[in-house]
C-alpha cells in the first residue's frame, strides 16, 4: 500500500469491509493524515534495541488453561441474537451463485 | 437519600432504616425525573431492580447473610453484559443485541447483592472523550449540561455525579473512567491491567482495556475494588492474584509518601488546570507527601503510540461486527459482500470507522514496522520509563486533562478530541493502576481532577492516596445544582 492517498483509502475499505460514500473518503483520508502526520513523532524515538511489548505485566506471557470440556451457550440463546436463522442456522444470502 | 455515599446507603439498609426497595425505588424516581435532561441513561431496570430488591429485603427478613454491597444501586456502562438486557456499547450495529450471558464484573456485583438499576451512554465502542460518539443520545455534564461529561464513560460519570446511583462501572482503555471522572467531579478509578475481568465486556484494545468504579468517593471505590479485583478463568488476561483488601489501609496520612512530578511533561496545561495542579501539590505536601521530580519526558510519545496501538486492536476486535452472527444486518443487502459492507457501513459512526481504517493501515504489509511494531517498542520504553520513576516515588501526580469540560459540539478535530487523554493515557499503555480525585473547579464552576498513579500492582495506595488526599480536600464533598433539584 502506497503513501496515504485516494487510491489507500479505497483498499482499506476493501480490507475492512466497510462501505463509504466518496465524500466520507475524502473527509477520512485528510483525518486520517492528520493523525499520521502527528504519530510520525515517534520516529524521534530511539529504539534501536528495544524490544517490542508482547505483555504489558512483565511476568505475565501466555495464560492457559485445562483444555476440558464446559458448559457451552445453547444454540436457542445463541440465535436469539442472529438477525436471520432458519433450521437452527444462521442465514445468510447465497455464496454460489444459482445456475 | 441523594447525598449519601455507596457505603452509608448499604449501612442504613443493613440497620433497618431502608428497605431496599425504598432505596431502589428512590433511586429509581430520580433516574425517572432527571434523566431526561441529563441523557445519562440508555436503559433502567426498572422491574428488574425492583425485584433484586425485593428478593433482598426478604432475604434479609429471614435472616440471610448480606453482601458487601447489599442494596447499592449499581450503573453499568452498556459495554457490560447483563444476562438477557440489551448491550449496544453505544453502536447502532448493536442495537437489538441482548447479552446471552452475565459479565463477570455483573456476577460479582450480584453476588455481593448489588442492585443493577441501568446501562449507561457512552462513545461508540468507548472510543472517544465526551460521550458524543453515542449513536442514541448526548449526554450532559450535571455541572453545566452545555457541557460533555468527558468520555467514553460519560453516562456512568454523569449518572453518579448527578447522585442518580452512588456507583457505576465504566471501562478504561485511555482514560475513559478518569476522565469523566474528572470532568463530573467524582472518584474515577482504573485498576491495575488484568486486576479486573474483563469477560463480558465488549472488547476495544485488548491489550489497554479495563474495568473499574465511578463513585462519590474513595472508600466506595475501595470497596468495588474488593469485590470486583479477583482473578477470573474467563479472562485470559486476569492476573492469578489472590484478592486484596482496600479499605483498611484507607484511614492513614501521606508520612513517608514520595509523590513524584514530570514537570516537563506539564507544559501544555490551561493556567487554570495549573492553578489547581499546583494547589494539589501543596495539600499532598500538607498531608506529610514529599515532592520529587520524576523524568517522564518519554511521555510527549504516549498519544501516538496509543493511537497506532488502540485502533490497531480495534480494527481486529471490531471485525466481528459483519451482520452475520448478531446485530444490525443491512436490509439492503443482497449478497454475503454486501451483508458486511453494507451493515458495517450503516451500524458504525465515524469515528469508529475512522478507527477502523487507521488500525488496518498501520498493520497492513510494508506499514506494520513503521508504525505497528514501532509503537510496541516505543511503549516498552514507556513501561521502562515509569519503572524507573517507581524507583524513586511511590505514586506520580499529574492532572487527568489539560483543560475541564468543554461544550458539546465544541471540538470537531479529531486530534484534537485526542489530546484531551494526553495525560491520562499512558498508564493505559503501562498497565498501570490510576484514579481521578476531585481536586477543585475553574472559574465557572467545572470540576478539575488530580490524577494520581501507582506502579502496577499497587492499586492499594493509589486508594490509600486518593482516600487521604479527599479527607483533607472539601472538592468531592459538592454537589452540582442540577442533582440538587427538589422533586416530589
Amino acid at each position: 500500500m502506497a503513501q496515504l492517498d485516494h487510491q489507500a483509502i479505497k483498499n482499506l475499505i476493501a480490507l475492512s469491509r466497510i462501505d463509504c460514500t466518496e465524500e466520507e473518503q475524502t473527509k477520512l483520508l485528510q483525518d486520517l493524515k492528520s493523525i499520521l502526520a502527528y504519530v510520525e513523532q515517534l520516529n524521534e524515538v530511539n529504539t534501536d534495541n528495544v524490544p517490542p511489548c508482547n505483555h504489558v505485566i512483565k511476568d505475565v506471557a501466555n495464560m492457559m488453561r485445562e483444555d476440558q470440556i464446559g458448559e457451552t451457550m445453547p444454540r436457542e440463546t445463541f440465535l436469539a441474537n442472529a438477525p436471520s436463522h432458519v433450521g437452527g442456522l444462521i442465514r445468510v444470502p447465497p455464496v454460489i451463485k444459482q445456475q | 437519600m441523594y447525598q449519601l455515599s455507596a457505603i452509608e446507603l448499604r449501612d442504613k439498609f443493613i440497620r433497618g432504616d431502608l428497605s431496599a426497595l425504598q432505596i431502589v425505588d428512590y433511586y429509581l424516581q430520580r433516574i425517572d425525573q432527571l434523566d431526561a435532561k441529563l441523557g445519562a441513561f440508555l436503559a433502567v431496570f426498572h422491574e428488574r431492580a425492583r425485584e433484586k430488591a425485593r428478593a433482598l429485603d426478604a432475604k434479609k427478613k429471614a435472616g440471610g447473610k448480606l453482601g458487601k454491597l447489599a442494596a447499592i444501586p449499581i450503573a453499568l456502562k452498556d459495554n457490560i453484559h447483563v444476562k438477557g438486557e440489551t448491550s449496544t456499547a453505544g453502536s447502532k450495529i448493536l442495537y437489538n443485541y441482548k447479552a446471552p450471558f452475565d459479565a463477570t464484573v455483573t456476577r460479582l456485583l450480584e453476588a455481593e447483592d448489588a442492585i443493577i438499576i441501568g446501562k449507561t451512554n457512552c462513545d461508540e465502542f468507548a472510543m472517544g472523550s465526551s460521550t458524543e460518539n453515542s449513536a442514541f443520545k448526548k449526554t450532559g455534564n450535571p455541572w453545566n449540561l452545555k457541557c460533555t461529561p468527558g468520555g467514553s464513560s460519560g453516562g456512568s460519570g454523569a449518572a453518579v455525579s448527578a447522585r442518580l446511583c452512588p456507583i457505576a462501572l465504566g471501562s478504561d482503555t485511555g482514560g475513559s473512567i478518569r476522565l469523566p471522572g474528572s470532568f463530573c467531579g467524582v472518584i474515577g478509578y482504573k485498576p491495575t491491567y488484568g486486576r479486573v475481568s474483563r469477560f463480558g465486556l465488549i472488547a476495544y484494545g485488548s491489550s489497554l482495556d479495563q474495568i473499574g468504579p465511578l463513585t462519590l468517593n474513595a472508600a466506595d471505590a475501595a470497596l468495588v475494588m474488593e469485590v470486583l479485583g479477583q482473578h477470573c478463568e474467563k479472562d485470559s488476561t486476569s492476573l492469578k492474584w489472590a484478592g486484596e483488601d482496600y479499605l483498611p489501609v484507607l484511614n492513614k496520612d501521606l508520612k513517608g509518601f514520595k509523590i513524584g512530578v514530570p514537570r516537563e511533561f506539564l507544559e501544555g496545561l490551561n493556567t487554570e488546570a495549573r492553578q489547581v495542579f499546583d494547589r494539589s501539590l501543596q495539600e499532598l505536601q500538607a498531608l506529610g507527601a514529599t515532592l520529587v521530580d520524576v523524568d517522564l519526558s518519554i511521555l510527549k510519545y504516549a498519544l501516538g503510540t496509543y493511537y497506532i496501538l488502540a485502533t490497531a486492536e480495534a480494527s481486529t476486535n471490531l471485525a466481528r461486527f459483519d451482520g452475520i452472527r448478531y446485530g444490525l444486518r443491512s436490509e439492503k443487502a443482497k449478497t454475503l459482500d454486501e451483508v458486511y459492507t453494507f451493515s458495517k457501513e450503516e451500524g458504525f459512526g465515524a469515528e469508529v470507522k475512522r478507527r477502523i481504517l487507521l488500525g488496518t493501515y498501520v498493520l497492513s504489509a510494508g506499514y506494520q514496522d513503521a508504525y505497528y511494531k514501532k509503537a510496541q517498542k516505543v511503549r516498552t520504553l514507556i513501561i521502562e520509563k515509569y519503572e524507573e520513576a517507581f524507583k524513586k516515588c511511590d505514586l506520580v501526580a499529574t492532572p487527568v486533562s489539560p483543560f475541564p469540560a468543554f461544550e458539546i459540539g465544541a471540538i470537531k478535530d479529531p486530534l484534537q478530541m485526542y489530546l484531551a487523554d494526553i495525560y491520562s493515557i499512558s498508564i493505559n499503555l503501562a498497565g498501570l493502576p490510576a484514579v481521578s480525585v476531585p481536586s477543585g473547579f475553574s472559574g465557572d464552576r467545572k470540576p478539575i481532577g488530580l490524577q494520581l498513579i501507582g506502579p502496577q500492582k499497587q492499586d492499594r495506595k493509589v486508594l490509600q492516596a486518593a482516600y487521604a488526599y479527599e479527607q483533607a480536600t472539601p472538592y468531592h464533598k459538592e454537589i452540582p445544582p442540577f442533582a440538587e433539584r427538589v422533586f416530589t
